[in-house]
């Protein structure tokens, strides 16, 4: 799939979004249910601050020595018998899995949820080799089936999907004859996927994070289906970001914790997984062998820049749950698998502004996703730093603006200039104050403020008037 | 207690004169000495936020001369205070520009913070019977830290019936250059808001930034909806009858 | 054991270290003393008994019931929790701790009437799994179990298949008392301990709090997805 998902234009996808009445339901209902239950198992604590701190330094600590733990990491892991590989980009990630596939001669392949694998592509890659690849996350299965209708939230991928929906799409492709109960549809889906958990050569996982002192790799779910993935098949392939990596058991803890609290306010989510290279000599479930994939595309671009922070991300999706602007343009206004305010800041950084330029704006700055980030990535603050890049790198923002801002500033540390603008405002404004008919006047950013709403009439004198006046009186007096 | 108003742009060039006139009221009757650099123009923040830093820069350097002498700056609005919080991050390449941006920082308060946690008082002797609900704004929220002191305020202005606002931590869709350059998204997000307040019943729709008010004031005007806004300064200066900007 | 293969790697974390603006780090790097060590402050000197009402408290929010009782009562306790959870046909652990709690001869009892009882058993390969996946009750110990979390934590080995909690349609973990600690804190501060002193990790350390669930589909809570549908623990007061 890539990261880039669809191919119109960013103000056509806000425009789909805005009308898609279920999405925006779904969503609104899922912000205040998902940030509800984090802001109740987050405030029982008592001293989440403490833990966000904790978190935070841990994250910071792990980036500034990845190349430390990575390499620990991995030498545990073929200490213990598991294969790793190195991806530069997509490519050479995809080429190694395909390769390991080809020699197993596997022809059916149970995936549990990935953004990773969504981001190199990767089912793509194995269809081509004429492989069945079956996605086990609930969630993703829909999409799956609904001929790869892409995900709009990293965890909760068909938010934007009704039950009725999902009935049909189930009906249609796998004649299935029962209500839109999420009940019922569930069951079926259990049933359905049995049959590929126990036929699967080949188990791909993504992975939550990986354990550097141990080469133990941990998954988070609530399905199980992560565990039927690494418990049935002979094979196992794990596909990481490089990133996703604590150094010790004891930090692992911690970033456990908060991923479930911050994703969906749970203490713990149902399975939590921590899997060493393949089974051991005598053990009858588990993989015989065991593959880490660990994939750069573009992350270690990053380091190193004024975005690291970005690679903090624990991917539990609290920014996406409370940002005011995905509440109503819902995830796929985004044109990335990763929506929302992480998906804003590190779209961009991954695929470059080329086609994602819009996306640092598509933000008022109200710091919400900031102040719910569980490792206090600086998120707002990342959106502006993404402003200044297109202003001073790329190139990319527009004359007229570039113009009003020299405008702006000169005027602005010019008291002359700037008074002379100050007191022929209030006639201009109330010359445009008014749109009458619903449609904007005056230039430019006047007419598309004025496109939905009044400006203030001024009435009465200004406030340097009267304290002029009032300064005037007072000498006298 | 000398204080130097810092008034900000919007409500020195787009609103009338009842916001910065409310602030120095309140303020002069608590004691304070009011004064009113004339050279002030804006925090920057319009600059900043569009990315454009070596314009802001400059901006903030003339702020930073033209408040030097202040013994405390105060502003009607959370959001510009917060800006001047980030100046010191401007000049991370200047030392000297940074400590004065710091000691500007350092100085500087929102009204309403400066009321409750520096000047200890937390009952202006306003009166406001009218029923009222309260936009509290991000950046005052989020950036600058400011949650308590308003509604510490507010609950001793008599006769105000308040009642809170659904989902109050939510932006207005304002956001500056957002407002105009994301329209359609700025719409819903208002929208909402204004729904919200008509969920409340009241009269009056009270907040601490004008950016936030313009937005939502302007909106409510545009679908003709029988609520005004009113800047805290005003509550907090208001005695006996109802004053608003009408 | 052979070693695994490894490729790429200095290329790769050179790049890295290049990245980072500094030459690789091989080794002397430590973990920093952290400014704030909340997890331990969870429940701290919590009693076992306190810790045990704290984690029957939890259990109720996810779904899942628990019955405490004595070490001398589970043997009367035990086939009533079966027959609640529909009996027929029993797949468990070959753990030692069966015998020790007199849970073998339960079991017998349970197959004089009826109810198929297979032991896991490392000699006989697959149909191992094709137990597990018929049968409608799994069975397992906790080794660790979290107050917090309401979680039993599942270390795995020969006699400890991985599909004992996860292919049957309904869980049941026997929890001996004395495992109970507060978060998993403790339980990873175990496993750390494994790890530094380079023991060999068991391949796959479950953490299980209640049966599987999801809310993918408009976010309405469904238990019983691709795990069990229904989770049960025991709690046995051994002292």
């Amino acid at each position: 799939m890539g990261i880039k998902i669809g191919n119109d234009k960013f103000f056509e996808r806000v425009d789909k979004g805005i009308n898609d009445k279920f999405m925006r339901k779904a969503v609104v209902e899922a912000q205040s249910r998902l940030e509800g239950r984090k802001t109740q198992t987050t405030e029982e604590m008592g001293n989440w601050e403490d833990w966000r701190d904790l978190s935070e330094e841990i994250r910071q600590h792990t980036l500034e020595n990845l190349d430390y733990y990575l390499d620990q990491f991995v030498e545990n892991v073929a200490k213990q018998g598991g294969h790793v590989f190195f991806a530069e980009d997509a490519a050479e990630a995809n080429d190694y899995i395909t390769s390991i596939v080809k020699k197993k001669e596997a022809k059916n392949i149970i995936k549990s949820k990935s953004m990773v694998t969504e981001e190199i592509g990767m089912n793509e890659a194995l269809e081509e080799l004429g492989c069945n690849v079956v996605e086990s996350d609930l969630g993703e299965w829909i999409l799956q089936l609904d001929d790869h209708d892409p995900p709009s939230h990293i965890v909760v991928p068909a938010l934007h999907k009704n039950k009725e929906q999902i009935r049909d799409t189930f009906q249609e492709k796998r004649k299935y004859d029962k209500s839109s109960d999420p009940n019922e549809l569930a069951q079926f889906a259990r049933k359905e996927l049995r049959k590929d958990f126990l036929s699967a050569e080949v188990g791909i996982t993504g992975c939550n994070f990986a354990v550097a002192e141990s080469g133990t790799v941990s998954l988070v779910t609530n399905e199980g289906n992560a565990r039927m993935a690494t418990t049935l098949p002979k094979t196992q392939i794990t596909v990481m970001g490089m990133e996703r990596i604590v150094p010790t058991w004891k930090e692992l803890d911690i970033l456990v914790s908060m991923l479930c609290r911050s994703a969906v306010g749970q203490k713990l989510t149902s399975y939590i997984t921590g899997l060493t290279a393949s089974k051991e000599e005598g053990d009858i479930d588990g993989p015989e062998e065991f593959h880490v994939v660990i994939v750069d595309n573009g992350r270690s671009k990053i380091l190193g820049t004024k975005f690291q922070s970005a690679l903090q991300c624990i991917r539990c999706a609290a920014c996406i749950n409370v940002c005011p602007v995905y509440r109503h343009v819902g995830g796929h206004s985004y044109g990335s698998i990763y929506p929302g305010p992480i998906g804003a800041v590190l779209t961009p950084l991954l695929e470059g502004y080329d086609d994602h330029k819009e996306l640092p704006y598509a933000s008022t700055l109200c710091a919400a996703c900031t102040e719910a980030c569980p490792v206090k990535i600086p998120l707002h603050e990342l959106l502006v730093e993404h402003r200044k890049v297109i202003v001073e790198q790329s190139g990319k923002s527009s004359f007229g603006e570039k113009l009003a801002m020299k405008g702006y500033a000169f005027a602005a540390s010019n008291p002359g200039v700037y008074k002379v603008g100050s007191s022929s405002a209030p006639s201009f404004i109330s010359s445009v104050a008014k749109g009458k008919d619903g449609h904007g006047k005056g230039p430019g950013p006047v007419k598309m403020w004025t496109d939905i709403r009044d400006l203030p009439e001024p009435t009465g004198e200004t406030f340097r008037k009267w304290y002029a006046n009032r300064e005037k009186e007072r000498d006298q007096s | 207690m000398n204080v130097s108003l810092f008034l900000t742009c919007l409500a020195d060039v787009v609103y009338p004169a009842a916001v910065g006139k409310s602030t120095v009221e309140i303020l002069e009757r608590l004691g304070c000495e009011v004064d009113f650099p004339k050279k002030q123009t804006c925090c920057g923040q319009p600059a900043f936020n569009s990315g454009f830093h070596r314009e802001s820069r400059d901006v903030a350097k003339h702020m930073i001369k033209t408040f030097e002498e202040a013994e405390y700056v105060v502003s009607p609005s959370g959001s510009c205070v917060a800006m001047l919080k980030e100046y010191p991050h401007l000049f991370e390449d200047d030392t000297d520009w940074q400590d004065r941006a710091e000691e500007l920082a350092n100085k500087s308060f929102e009204l309403t913070q400066f009321i409750v946690d520096v000047l200890k008082v937390e009952d202006v002797g306003a009166e406001l019977n009218a029923n009222v609900t309260y936009h509290t704004s991000c950046h005052m929220t989020r950036l600058l830290g400011v949650k308590e002191a308003p509604m510490k305020l507010l609950e001793n202005v008599k006769g105000l019936h308040f009642t809170e606002l659904p989902n109050k931590q939510q932006c207005c869709g304002f956001g500056g250059t957002f407002s105009v350059k994301m329209v359609p998204i700025s719409e819903q997000m208002v929208n909402e808001k204004v729904q919200h307040i008509e969920e409340t019943d009241a009269d009056i729709l009270i907040g601490s930034d004008l950016g936030c008010l313009m937005n939502i004031g302007g909106r409510i005007e545009r679908q003709g909806k029988p609520v005004k806004v009113m800047h805290i300064a005003e509550v907090l200066n208001s005695r006996a009858e109802v004053k608003t900007w009408e | 054991m052979t070693t695994g293969s490894i490729h790429n790697k200095d290329k790769f974390l050179n790049n890295v270290a290049n990245r980072l603006g500094r030459k690789r780090r091989k080794e002397g790097v430590e973990l920093p003393k952290w400014s704030k060590l909340p997890q331990y402050e969870v429940f701290d000197g919590l009693s076992q008994d306190e810790l045990l009402a704290q984690f029957v408290l939890q259990c109720d929010s996810i779904h899942t019931n628990v019955v405490v009782t004595s070490f001398e009562e589970l043997g009367k306790i035990f086939p009533e929790v079966i027959e609640d959870l529909g009996g027929k046909s029993i797949v468990h652990w070959k753990d030692p701790r069966f015998q020790e709690y007199g849970l073998l001869e339960a079991l017998n009892k349970e197959k004089e009437e009826g109810c198929s009882i297979y032991e896991w058993n490392p000699d006989l390969g697959q149909r191992n799994i094709d137990k597990a996946e018929q049968a409608n009750i799994g069975i397992t110990f906790s080794d660790v179990t979290l107050a917090e979390s309401g979680t039993v934590v599942l270390h795995s080995d020969n006699g400890k298949g991985r599909s004992v909690s996860l292919l049957p349609e309904k869980y049941l973990a026997i929890i001996p008392k004395s495992t109970l600690v507060p978060r998993m804190t403790q339980a990873t501060d175990k496993i750390h301990d494994i790890a530094k002193e380079n023991g060999r990790m068991p391949s796959c350390i479950n953490f299980i709090s209640g049966p599987s669930n999801s809310a993918d589909i408009e976010l309405r809570l469904v238990v019983g997805v691709h795990g069990p549908v229904k989770a049960t623990y025991i709690v046995v007061d051994d002292r």
